[in-house]
């Protein structure tokens, strides 16, 4: 694997993390704590390293949330915890995400054991997708007793992160050990099955006492100046050819030229100049001060070398030259790559499951759909559509289930 | 840069600088105590020299230190005894750091297991041209009961080795007292009776510092056990600094000449100690952390200090704030002051909330809504905890009121600190 595109950042020390956690003013009633869409409480796993208790931290992250280590290292903290954080009104922030990441790196390396699967409530549920919602339903069943089969299209469970997020911000081993944990828990992953072709959903919906959907939202949009374009990919095929690859790709452009101002659109760029792409142009539809991406994710871009260029649309694609206009001025751009690639986001692919789905997104207000039996969760239930999102989405469907079914067992 | 003066005179001695190495691994031969002479150190208290007899043969290891959050060295435990190499190599490096630094002050510390060997070291340590003798009764981690803090304790025994002292040399002579005491006064005047001119204090205090918890042993561990040994640090400064105290204003002690030693690694702690009454200053700890080289800021820092007071020489500091410190009884009780808090200043974290009602008197109310603390007057008793625990500053002392039916002004009651303003 090539030793740029795998390299994580540094983790704490015990030593770093005490003086991170010792920066943290550990505040009455925590804003850290009410920021948190997955409602993760670091004001109470800051405490806990604070007073030298990682166990306890690890119990915390761990009870709240199956995919911690994750969050820890992709979640866009300046938007949530880190946005809230009291020590803003004195300098900086305190690096929630980075503690976190201490801590379950430490839970992982303790072998801890946190979740503990419920007794047996005779009942059944069918997940459909493995990606981060999928894998929080499954955890929140069967803490709750349920027992739980996911079908995940792929060979590898995990979803996007597993096939999107790139390997110096999400280290596969991490995704494969938040997996483990879950499969041993209890959930029963059934890969190489798509549901709908491989698997009906009235097949589900039989062997099963709820079915919830969580296929995301995969499929690249495009435009259609770039239709039958070949020097055109989409950012989710790439990222994953990539991940899949470990890095070891063999057409790495000299020019490249990314479209989009997004996390995805920033990964791709970065996963390029990390691969010795000689110049990569990164062109967004937004400005500056209305970007998608997370600030984390637009530093690391531009440290990594990208040339980033705000608030112009593609207008024309002569063969692999593409002209942008400027969206409030009168200016032209035009970039001759060896690669064009989309990262102008994802819609759903929810073809046979009995998914109403309408431009892209799904009417349903909730977790409901019209069938009492069938349920959504993740990127295509309404909110964010991140991972933090996804965890979140994942819990509160799992509740809504159990409500249902059992009148809540917890 | 700033040039003041920092020379105090000392038993009769000239410093150029009121800080030594303290007796200690820190000047334990010749190489490291010219280095420290190099860097600025007015003088040194050679590493305590023993008689021929008593052999040396320490552990390993032999230190250990208490840490806080990310703190190291917030307190440091020592295990080594007295000077490791022989008494003639001993007597040859006090000798020629004489010969090569004429203008500093060379101290020999010396330890007997009676009062012969106390006579014959006091002898030597005269005849290798030592400036000054200090008399190691307290080091804590012996391995003999006739030597160290058990001697110490004993005023008798103080007494009889300091006139053996006396008989043996000339030299002014402080004796060296351990703070593992209730009242280390009697100690002290048994060596004034003995003939010390006067006391270097503390040494270290008797501690365990942390245990294993898997091997269930106290640290460090020596070949499966440890001991008890002597604590150092900061976090022993206080209590160095309440026995400074407790000497210069026993009675006829008021005037008594004192080595500081004690959690010295700033220019604010030295100053600190000069102000209670001591005139020199010893300093191990923070040089095992850190190297010769802090003596730089504890010197420069001092004489800005001294600028700030307006005085010109370091000595007019010293015990200045002795009569400021007196018994509990004589406090005025009068009044109360409440804290003020700056909602400008606020970053609304409720510390002094949990603070006031965990630890005080439940006077702090708590808007939820506007993350914003204030204070309830009725039941505020003015005890400043909120003041100490705000990260921000945003909380000061305010409004001074009379208790009721007490006589006075409470506008002339003096409470402020540049220590609580510190931000």
């Amino acid at each position: 694997m090539s030793k740029k595109y795998e390299t994580e950042t540094p983790s704490y020390t015990m030593t770093t993390v005490m003086e991170e956690a010792a920066r943290c003013l550990l505040c009455h009633d925590a804003p850290c704590s009410q920021a948190c869409p997955a409602h993760t409480d670091p004001g109470k796993f800051i405490r806990s390293v604070r007073f030298r208790n990682v166990k306890g931290a690890a119990e915390t992250i761990r009870e709240n949330n199956a995919l911690g280590a994750i969050c820890a290292r992709v979640c866009p903290t300046e938007k949530y915890c880190e946005l809230a954080c009291s020590r803003t009104g004195i300098d900086s922030p305190i690096d929630i995400g980075g503690i976190q990441r201490y801590v379950t790196d430490f839970e992982q390396q303790a072998k801890m054991d946190i979740l503990k699967k419920g007794d047996s409530n005779g009942k059944t549920i069918a997940i459909v997708g493995s990606g981060p919602a999928g894998l929080q339903t499954a955890t929140t069943m069967l803490e709750r007793g349920y027992a739980v089969d996911i079908y995940e299209k792929s060979e590898k469970a995990g979803g996007y992160l597993t096939y999107g997020i790139p390997e110096y911000r999400l280290p596969q081993d991490i995704v494969d050990f938040e997996i483990k944990r879950i499969v041993n828990l209890g959930a029963d992953i059934h890969y190489n099955v798509t549901v709908g072709k491989d698997i009906t959903m009235d097949d589900l919906k039989a062997n099963h006492d709820a079915v919830v959907v969580a296929v995301g939202a995969s499929e690249a949009k495009s435009l259609s100046i770039f239709a039958g374009n070949d020097y055109v990919e989409s950012a989710v095929d790439f990222l994953a050819r990539v991940k899949d690859a470990k890095g070891d790709i063999t057409d790495v452009p000299q020019n490249a030229v990314v479209i989009g101002g997004g996390d995805v659109a920033m990964d791709v760029a970065t996963t390029l100049k990390r691969l010795d792409a000689k110049n990569v142009t990164d062109v967004a539809y937004e400005e500056f001060d209305e970007f998608r991406a997370s600030k984390k994710e637009l530093e690391g871009t531009r440290k990594a070398g990208v040339t980033i260029v705000d608030g112009y649309v593609p207008s024309a694609v002569d063969d692999n030259v593409v002209t942008f206009k400027h969206r409030k001025i009168d200016s032209e751009l035009k970039i001759k790559a060896d690669k064009i690639i989309l990262a102008i986001g994802q819609q759903i692919n929810a073809d046979n499951l009995g998914i109403n789905i309408e431009r892209g997104v799904v009417p349903y207000v909730g977790y409901k759909t019209e069938d009492p039996k069938v349920y959504i969760t993740g990127d295509i239930a309404k909110g964010d559509q991140t991972v933090v999102w996804a965890v979140r989405k994942g819990k509160k469907v799992a509740d809504l289930v159990d409500q249902t079914l059992l009148g809540g067992t917890k | 840069m700033i040039d003041k003066d920092l020379s105090v005179d000392f038993m009769g001695v000239h410093f150029e600088n009121p800080f030594l190495l303290s007796s200690s691994p820190v000047g334990n031969c010749y190489d490291m105590c010219a280095k420290a002479f190099d860097e600025g150190w007015g003088g040194v208290v050679f590493k305590t020299i023993g008689p021929k007899h008593f052999k040396i043969d320490e552990v390993s290891p032999r230190f250990d230190e208490l840490t806080k959050e990310g703190t190291p060295f917030v307190g440091f435990k020592n295990m080594e005894q007295i000077a490791e190499h022989p008494l003639e190599e001993n007597l040859h490096d006090l000798k020629k750091l004489k010969e090569n630094y004429p203008d500093k002050i060379v101290v020999a510390s010396i330890m007997g297991t009676n009062e012969e060997d106390w006579e014959e070291l006091a002898q030597l340590v005269t005849e290798a041209k030592a400036d000054m003798i200090e008399m190691n009764l307290s080091c804590p981690q012996m391995t003999s009961h006739e030597m160290g803090s058990d001697v110490g304790t004993n005023p008798e025994l103080v007494k009889k080795y300091c006139a053996a002292v006396k008989r043996g040399s000339d030299l002014p002579m402080m004796a060296k007292m351990t703070p593992n005491i209730t009242d280390m006064v009697p100690a002290a005047k048994a060596s004034m009776d003995g003939g010390a001119d006067g006391i270097a204090t503390i040494n270290t205090v008797k501690s365990i510092s942390n245990i294993d918890l898997d091997k269930k042993v106290a640290l460090p561990i020596v070949n499966g056990k440890s001991s008890i040994s002597g604590f150092s640090g900061k976090a022993v400064k206080p209590i160095a600094l309440r026995f400074i105290q407790q000497l210069r204003t026993a009675a006829g002690m008021e005037l008594l000449p004192i080595s500081g030693i004690g959690g010295i690694e700033t220019w604010q702690d030295a100053a600190e100690f000069i102000l209670l009454g001591a005139t020199t200053l010893q300093v191990t700890t923070s040089v095992m952390q850190y190297g010769y080289r802090i003596v730089e800021d504890m010197k420069n820092g001092l004489m800005h200090y001294m600028e700030e007071q307006h005085v010109d020489h370091l000595s007019d500091l010293i015990g200045l704030a002795t009569k400021n410190i007196v018994p509990a009884e004589d406090l005025d009780r009068d009044y109360k002051v409440y804290p003020k808090i700056d909602w400008d200043k606020c970053i609304g974290c409720g510390r002094c909330y949990i603070s006031c009602f965990d630890g005080a008197h439940q006077a702090i109310t708590w808007d939820e809504e506007k993350r914003r603390p204030s204070v309830n007057i009725n039941r505020c008793v003015g005890c400043q905890l909120c003041n100490l625990v705000c990260p921000v500053g945003a909380i000061t002392t305010g409004e001074k009121v009379m208790k009721p039916g007490r006589q006075g002004k409470a506008e002339d009651k003096q409470v402020d600190s540049s220590r609580l303003t510190h931000f």
